[in-house]
């Protein structure tokens, strides 16, 4: 039994919303704190990106799948992936362009302090980026059950 | 320009994966042209590559400024720069077929992308966990493909291909720690040389538990005897576009990354070190050998029987490398890469038989050359360079291993290796036999009910579904025979990629 067969699976909670509405900032928080923290500790683009695309997940809980797939536009999840990719591919190809190794980071030393840091950190932003938008692709994608035309996220 | 390539042969695959996703906003036919050009520049920097170290040699980038063996380093060499100019032009080849045979989603192209990035990664790494991203990688846009078929049995063998697949890519990564734990070190090049000198050298429990880890995760992704039981499934159940892509590439890969594991990590001191270890892969190899010959023989699904084709053809490449002489290598990847292009070619070719005749079974060829006369003469040209008919490249690869086993003096894998000539021939030889000597058993209005599509009975061999597409564009058919040609004309390329193998390995088998 699929999930379009039983509209009434989703129950509009009081509790659940309110809830949601409080933690969702302080969880995206999280995200972004654990995401920056790739670079010198334990953390990271994986982990954080999954928890980013968790607080997808619990506004769909609190406010139904289909509202919260209609909130949130096809593009903002196409962007995140292709932008997550192009981010961590053209800091690696601007270091060619410098004139050092792919992902040198030391060459953006010249324009930057601490640029090695910022490089790694932005890596880390644009892996989070896909794999929050993966996470909630996949969400979607079983969301709507077997038999719908899955063109728009694939397997990537 | 020049020494950044094997990092930029990686990067632009995956950058041009995004394209087809962004596009997919805008349009739902983008994919096909922006593969295509991402392909062909692929290929350009593929040829440029593969020059660079036929008239320089090996060609090894630290990425991001980090020395050796702390940073990951590319390493490419003769063997890994003929692996990637097949893998551009196979995936030219597919793209042609797969201009009007389809899919033709965005997704289909981003994934097919992602594809070419796991299979140039693989190839080009010079460190081992690297390469365990890259197989994951390979794995995972390999399992979407199979998937992207329109029945349900494709999902089906995308997940039988998932769970074993990922069991195979997990006990390569537990490999991986095991030699991590014994020497400290991830770089191919300085594991060859710490695993000498670690503590029990070759013999100890730890480093023969990396070696059996790591080679048996390797074997499920080429697909070897016990371990292949994913792979006609995910060969049969897919579109044909991709039946021939990863047919022709994934295992191949796998099996490049094995002969890699072998040579440049563990070493061919190792091999002669360890003769229990040799002889349980020279055993598996010959298992395989036989064991899918017999299965192919029995089959009546024309793709099963491909697939089970491939199990015995990689025991025969994974047997060479294996024996370890130079010539055997030779040999070993020639027929590797020969293999590449006849078994992509098979499966091309028999997407085209199936749409112009409906035929699948090797009952429904009966006949067929009749109706479908470039495919099916194709076909044939292929499936007796795969049996070994000398002026194609089947029979030389299959010489040299023969001859390197001889050398070698291991008279049992050498009678194994015969014999899989002849097992070859029982195959291939009563499909030939019956595409041209048979009468057919397909009518032309049967066609439509065996081909279980089309309403009006009439659909004749250049017909047209409105659904699918069981036409046959010109396109498809030049790659058909462009596969046929070059399975014949790569016999040529032999002496030249033998001249590289010697002046880039020799480091390697310096026997």
């Amino acid at each position: 039994m699929s999930v379009d067969d039983q509209p009434g699976l989703y129950v509009e909670s009081t509790i659940i919303m309110t809830t949601v509405r409080v933690v969702a900032p302080f969880v995206l928080t999280f995200a972004l704190f654990i995401m920056f923290h790739g670079a010198d500790s334990p953390g990271g683009g994986f982990q954080g990106g999954v928890i980013a695309g968790s607080v997808v997940m619990m506004l769909a809980f609190a406010y139904g799948i289909e509202s919260t797939r209609q909130w949130l536009d096809v593009r903002v999840v196409v962007a995140l992936a292709a932008g997550g990719v192009l981010t961590f591919a053209s800091i690696g190809l601007g270091t060619i362009v410098l004139g050092g190794q792919f992902l040198q980071y030391t060459e953006y030393e010249v324009f930057l302090s601490h640029a090695s840091k910022y490089g790694i950190e932005l890596v880390e932003l644009g892996i989070g980026g896909i794999v929050a938008s993966v996470a909630i692709g996949l969400f979607f994608l079983l969301a709507a059950g077997f038999g719908h035309v899955v063109d728009e996220e694939g397997e990537a | 320009m020049i020494e950044h390539l094997p990092v930029l042969l990686v990067v632009l695959p995956i950058v041009g994966g995004t394209v087809p996703l962004v596009a997919s906003l805008f349009t739902d036919r983008a994919g096909w042209l922006v593969a295509t050009v991402t392909v062909l520049v692929h290929a350009a920097l593929a040829g440029l590559l593969g020059w660079t170290v036929w008239t320089e040699g090996s060609v090894s980038y630290a990425v991001g400024g980090f020395a050796a063996p702390y940073g990951i380093e590319l390493v490419v060499d003769g063997l890994s720069a003929s692996v990637v100019v097949l893998i551009s032009a196979v995936a030219l080849g597919v793209l042609a077929y797969a201009r009007h045979a389809g899919p033709h989603s965005n997704a289909f192209y981003s994934q097919f992308l992602l594809l070419v990035t796991g299979l140039t990664g693989m190839t080009v790494t010079g460190d081992v966990f690297n390469l365990y991203v890259f197989l994951e990688i390979t794995g995972l846009a390999a399992y979407g493909l199979v998937a992207s078929g329109r029945e349900a049995s494709s999902a089906v063998a995308a997940l039988k291909y998932l769970i074993i697949g990922t069991v195979g890519a997990s006990l390569y990564l537990l490999g991986v720690g095991y030699a991590l734990a014994a020497t400290g070190t991830l770089n191919m090049a300085d594991l060859a040389d710490k695993l000498a000198t670690a503590t029990g050298g070759y013999d100890s429990t730890l480093v023969l538990t990396a070696f059996g880890l790591m080679v048996g995760g390797l074997t499920v992704k080429v697909a070897l005897f016990p371990l292949h039981t994913w792979q006609p499934d995910a060969y049969a159940n897919a579109p044909d576009s991709v039946s021939a892509f990863i047919s022709a590439l994934v295992s191949t890969v796998s099996a490049y990354a094995l002969a890699r594991l072998l040579f440049s990590v563990f070493t061919v001191d190792f091999l002669e070190a360890v003769p229990g270890a040799r002889w349980a892969l020279l055993a598996l190899a010959s298992v395989s050998i036989v064991a899918g010959s017999a299965l192919a023989v029995s089959q009546t699904n024309v793709q099963r029987m491909l697939a089970y084709s491939s199990v015995s053809q990689f025991g025969l490449v994974i047997a060479g490398f294996t024996i370890a002489t130079p010539i055997a290598v030779v040999g070993a990847t020639v027929h590797l890469l020969g293999h590449a292009v006849m078994k992509g070619g098979l499966f091309a070719a028999s997407g085209i038989i199936e749409r112009e005749t409906g035929a699948t079974t090797i009952g429904g060829y009966a006949g067929m050359a009749a109706r479908t006369p470039v495919a099916a003469g194709a076909f044939a040209v292929l499936a007796l360079a795969m049996v070994g008919v000398p002026p194609a490249v089947g029979f030389l690869g299959k010489w040299y291993i023969v001859v390197g086993a001889v050398e070698a003096g291991l008279w049992p894998v050498v009678a194994v290796l015969l014999a899989s000539t002849l097992l070859t021939l029982a195959y291939f030889a009563r499909l030939v036999e019956r595409l041209y000597f048979a009468e057919p058993t397909i009518r032309e209005d049967a066609a439509v009910a065996d081909g279980g599509e089309g309403t009006d009975g009439s659909r004749s061999s250049s017909g047209y579904r409105p659904d699918g597409g069981a036409s046959v564009s010109t396109g498809m058919i030049a790659v058909v025979v462009l596969a046929a040609v070059l399975a014949v004309a790569l016999t040529a390329a032999v002496p030249a990629l033998e001249q590289l193998l010697e002046q880039t390995l020799p480091p390697l088998l310096n026997q």
